[in-house]
C-alpha cells in the first residue's frame, strides 16, 4: 500500500495542525483550531469539560473525520493514508476501549499482534509492560473483573507495546493510584527524552505544570493560548507566580461561585 | 408512606421517561396497548366459556387443571428475571436507592406495589375476573379473592427472583451463567409447545395425563389461590379458608425472603464471592498474523460472553427445527433432497452478524490499529463461521443418521458455501448497517445511537438474497451428482464448489475492505450518535 506521507517536517515538529474543524449537526465542538508541536516535547492539552480536548485528540488519531482542517503527524497526514498515521501514533482515549472478555495478558498480545510485532517480541513486551505496571499478578484477570485503575494501565500499555513516536494521552493519570502515577510519569518523561512526542490532556493542572513543556489552552472549541507557562503568563500579563490554574482560570474566563449555600452558611 | 409514595412514583417516572425517549419504544407501546387490552378481553372471554363448559362436562378436571394452569403461570412469571435476562430487570435493582435512608422493607413494597400497576399486570385483572364469575356464580368475589391472593403470591416470587439474581449478578461469573441458563431456558421454553403438539399433541397427552390424574399440582403454592376460588365456588368453605390462609402464608414468607435477601445481599452479608483469576498458565494468542489475532480474539470474546455465545450456538435450533417440521410433513421422512434445501439454507444464519456494532466501544480500538482492514474482515469472517461450526456439525449428523454417510460431505459443503458467501455479504451490511446495541450492565431499553431499525432489516433481506443468488452456481454443483444418480461427481464438484464460493468471497470482501476504509470514521461516529 503506498503511503501519503509529506516529508518529516525539517522544522523538527512531530504534530502541526491547521484549521482542524469537527461540527456535530449544528454545533461546533472543534473551531478552526491551529497549533504546533515539537518533536521530544510534552504538549499539555488543556480545557473545560465540553471544551473539545478529546474532539481534537479523536481527530487528530483518526477516529473522527474533521468538518475540514488537517494535520500532520510524524509526517503521515490526516486527509491521507490513515494506516499510515495508526504506525507512529499510540493513543489512550477517555473511553477506554478494551474487551472486556479477554484477559489483560490476552488484550496486550492482541494489542501487540495487532502492530504487527513477532510473536516471540509481543510477549516479552507484554511481560515487561504487566511486570511493569504491576498488572502482572491479575494478567489471568478478564478485563471485565479490572478495577477502573487497572483498565487505564492496562489502556496506556496497549498505547505503548508498539513504541509509537507520538503518544496521544486523554488523561491518563485520572483513576490511577499514587503509586502507578509515580510510575507512570516517570515512565513518560523517560519517553520525552528519547524523542517521543507526549500529547497529554489533564485537569490536574499542578500535573500538567510539573511534566509538560508547552501547553494549548482550548475553550468553547478554539485555541485561546500556547507557548510555555512563562510565554502565556507574559502575554496575558500575569505575575511570575502564578500557577498554571491561575493562568487557566484567568484564560477561560471561569466564573468560580463564591457565594454560600444558605443550610450551610 | 411519603418515601413509599415517592419510590412508586419515581419508578414511574423513569419508565415513562425511557418510553417518552424513545421513538420506537412509543411506537410499541401504541401497538402493545391495544394489544394487550384485546388479549385481555379475549382470554376473559375465552376463560368463561372454558371453565363453564369443564364445570358441566368434566367437574372433577377442574381442580387439577386449573392447579397445573396456575402452576405454570407462576413459574413462568417467576422465572421472568431469568428470561428476560438480569439486565432487563432494573425494576429489581436496590442497589442506586441503598445510599437513602429507607428501610429495606420499604423498598421492597414499593417494588411489589409499582409491579402491581403495571400494565402487564393490569391486564391480567379481567380473566381472573371472568375466571372468578365462572368458577364462583354469585360467591365471585370470595373467588376473585383467591385468585388475587394467587396472582399476588406470582408477582413476590418474581419479585424475589429478580432481587436475588441481580444481587448474585454483581459476581460476574454469577452474572454470565445466569444469562446463559436464562437464555437457554427461554429457548427450550419457546420449543416446548412445537415438541408437545408433534404428531397430533401424543406427547402432551402422555406428560400431561398423569400429572393430573395424580393431582400432583395440589403441593404448587402457585395453585393454592385457583384451589380457594374453586372451592369458594363450591361453596365449601373450610377448605376456601385453608387454601386462603396457606397462600397468604406463602405470600408473607416470599416477602420476608425477599426482605432477607435483599437485605443480606445489598449489605454485603451474603458474600457472592470475586471472580478468581483463570487463564494465566495458558499461552494466548498463538494464531499468527493480523487475521489470527482478530480471530482468536473473537473466538475468545464470544465464547466468553454468555449473550453472544447463545446467539452463536442457538444457531443450531433453527436448521434442526426446520428439518423436524419438514420430517412432521412428509410421509416419507427426510431424504436427501431435503437435507440439501436445509442445508442451503443453513448458512443464511452468518447475516445479521453485526459484527462492528458488537464490538461496541472495543471497535476504537479495532480500527485504531494499523491493520489492512481486508485482514480484518476477513479474520472476523472466519471466526463467525467456526462459531457456527455446530450448526455444519448439526446437519451432517442429522445427514447421517437419516440418509447415510454418503451425502454427509454435499451437506457440510452446501452449509460452508452459503456461509462463506452470506459472511461476504454481511460485511456490507455490517458497515452500512450496524446495529447499535448498549454497553454490558446498561439499560437493553435505554435508546441507543445508530440504530437503522427498518432500513438494516431492508438491507438484511437484500443480503439474504444476494446470498443465496450468489451461493446458487456452487449449490447445484453440490446438489448435481445427486440429481444425476452420480455420487463419485462430489469427488470434483464439491472442491469445485468450495473453491468458487471462496474466490466469490474474496472478491466481494476486498470490495467490503475499501468501503470500510472509506467509511471507518463515519462508522465509529454514527455508533457514538454523532452522525
Amino acid at each position: 500500500m503506498q503511503e501519503s506521507v509529506t516529508r518529516p517536517s525539517s522544522d523538527g515538529h512531530a504534530i502541526v495542525v491547521e484549521g482542524l474543524t469537527r461540527t456535530f449537526r449544528r454545533e461546533t465542538a472543534v473551531d478552526h483550531v491551529s497549533f504546533r508541536v515539537a518533536r521530544g516535547r510534552f504538549f499539555g492539552f488543556l480545557g473545560p469539560n465540553g471544551a473539545g480536548k478529546s474532539t481534537t485528540i479523536r481527530m487528530l488519531t483518526g477516529l473522527l473525520r474533521p468538518s475540514s482542517g488537517d494535520a500532520v503527524i510524524e509526517g503521515a497526514r490526516l486527509s491521507g493514508d490513515l494506516l499510515a498515521l495508526k504506525r507512529r501514533i499510540g493513543v489512550l482515549t477517555e473511553e477506554l476501549p478494551l474487551y472486556e472478555r479477554l484477559t489483560g495478558e490476552e488484550h496486550l498480545l492482541f494489542a501487540a499482534r495487532m502492530h504487527g510485532l513477532p510473536a516471540t517480541e509481543a510477549r516479552g513486551r507484554t511481560h515487561e509492560l504487566l511486570e511493569f505496571l504491576s498488572l502482572a499478578d491479575e494478567r489471568g484477570k478478564l478485563v471485565v473483573d479490572y478495577s477502573q485503575g487497572m483498565r487505564k494501565k492496562l489502556a496506556l500499555a496497549c498505547a505503548l507495546v508498539h513504541g509509537p513516536s507520538v503518544l496521544f494521552l486523554d488523561e491518563p493519570l485520572n483513576g490511577i493510584d499514587p503509586v502507578s502515577g509515580r510510575v507512570v510519569t516517570d515512565l513518560l518523561r523517560r519517553l520525552t527524552a528519547r524523542g517521543v512526542t507526549l500529547f497529554f490532556t489533564s485537569h490536574v493542572l499542578d500535573v500538567v505544570e510539573r511534566l509538560c513543556d508547552e501547553v494549548a489552552v482550548i475553550d468553547h472549541g478554539r485555541i485561546v493560548a500556547q507557548g510555555t507557562l512563562a510565554e502565556i503568563r507574559s502575554q496575558r500579563a500575569l505575575s511570575g507566580d502564578a500557577s498554571l490554574e491561575d493562568v487557566f482560570l484567568r484564560l477561560v474566563s471561569a466564573d468560580v461561585k463564591r457565594e454560600n449555600l444558605s443550610w450551610i452558611g | 408512606m411519603d418515601r413509599l409514595i415517592a419510590l412508586v412514583g419515581l419508578r414511574f417516572r423513569l419508565e415513562a421517561r425511557a418510553i417518552s425517549g424513545s421513538r420506537g419504544r412509543k411506537f410499541g407501546l401504541l401497538l402493545a396497548l391495544p394489544a394487550l387490552a384485546f388479549f385481555s378481553a379475549a382470554t376473559a372471554l375465552g376463560v368463561f366459556a372454558l371453565v363453564g363448559l369443564v364445570s358441566r362436562t368434566e367437574p372433577s378436571l377442574l381442580l387439577p387443571a386449573l392447579s397445573a394452569i396456575a402452576t405454570l403461570f407462576g413459574l413462568t412469571w417467576a422465572l421472568s428475571p431469568l428470561l428476560a435476562g438480569i439486565a432487563a430487570t432494573e425494576t429489581h435493582d436496590l442497589t442506586r436507592l441503598l445510599s437513602y435512608p429507607v428501610p429495606l422493607t420499604t423498598l421492597v413494597a414499593s417494588s411489589l406495589i409499582a409491579n402491581l400497576l403495571q400494565p402487564t399486570v393490569l391486564a391480567q385483572v379481567p380473566p381472573l375476573a371472568a375466571l372468578a364469575l365462572a368458577l364462583g356464580g354469585s360467591r365471585w368475589p370470595l373467588a376473585f379473592f383467591g385468585l388475587a391472593l394467587g396472582l399476588l403470591l406470582v408477582l413476590a416470587a418474581g419479585q424475589t427472583t429478580g432481587i436475588a439474581l441481580h444481587a448474585l449478578s454483581r459476581n460476574r461469573r454469577i452474572h454470565d451463567r445466569v444469562v446463559f441458563v436464562g437464555i437457554g431456558l427461554g429457548v427450550l421454553l419457546s420449543l416446548f409447545p412445537i415438541l408437545m403438539l408433534s404428531r397430533g399433541g401424543s406427547a402432551a397427552r402422555r406428560l400431561v395425563v398423569p400429572l393430573l390424574e395424580r393431582d400432583v399440582f395440589l403441593l404448587s403454592p402457585f395453585a393454592w389461590g385457583a384451589r380457594a376460588a374453586v372451592h369458594a365456588g363450591r361453596g365449601e368453605g373450610l377448605a376456601f379458608v385453608g387454601f386462603s390462609l396457606a397462600v397468604t402464608v406463602a405470600l408473607a414468607a416470599t416477602v420476608g425472603v425477599s426482605t432477607v435477601l435483599a437485605h443480606r445481599l445489598y449489605r454485603g452479608e451474603l458474600d457472592t464471592g470475586e471472580a478468581t483469576a483463570r487463564g494465566a498458565s495458558r499461552a494466548p494468542m498463538r494464531l499468527p498474523g493480523a487475521v489470527g489475532a482478530v480471530v482468536e480474539k473473537e473466538l475468545r470474546v464470544v465464547w466468553r460472553d454468555p449473550r453472544l455465545k447463545a446467539v452463536s450456538l442457538s444457531g443450531v435450533i433453527g436448521p434442526l427445527l426446520l428439518l423436524f417440521l419438514l420430517g412432521q410433513g412428509s410421509a416419507a421422512g427426510i431424504g436427501p433432497a431435503q437435507l440439501f434445501s436445509v442445508a442451503s439454507m443453513a448458512g443464511l444464519g452468518v447475516i445479521g452478524a453485526n459484527s462492528f456494532a458488537l464490538e461496541r466501544q472495543g471497535l476504537g480500538l479495532l480500527l485504531g490499529f494499523p491493520v489492512d482492514r481486508l485482514a480484518i474482515l476477513v479474520g472476523k469472517n472466519l471466526a463467525l463461521v467456526v462459531l457456527r461450526g455446530p450448526v455444519l456439525v448439526s446437519l451432517a449428523l442429522a445427514a447421517l443418521v437419516l440418509a447415510g454417510p454418503g451425502v454427509v460431505p454435499a451437506v457440510a459443503s452446501l452449509v460452508l458455501v452459503t456461509q462463506v458467501i452470506g459472511s461476504a455479504a454481511d460485511n456490507y451490511l455490517s458497515i452500512l448497517f450496524p446495529i447499535a446495541v448498549p454497553a454490558a450492565g446498561r439499560d437493553p431499553n435505554a435508546p441507543i445511537a445508530g440504530t437503522r431499525g427498518l432500513g438494516a432489516a431492508a438491507m438484511g433481506l437484500v443480503a439474504m438474497i444476494a446470498t443465496l443468488v450468489g451461493a446458487a452456481p456452487f449449490a447445484f454443483l453440490a446438489w448435481l451428482p445427486h440429481l444425476l444418480a452420480e455420487r463419485w461427481l462430489w469427488l470434483l464438484t464439491l472442491p469445485l464448489a468450495i473453491a468458487g464460493a471462496s474466490a466469490v468471497y474474496f472478491m466481494a470482501t476486498s470490495g467490503a475492505a475499501r468501503l470500510l476504509e472509506r467509511r471507518e470514521q463515519d462508522l465509529l461516529a454514527s455508533l457514538r450518535g454523532e452522525e
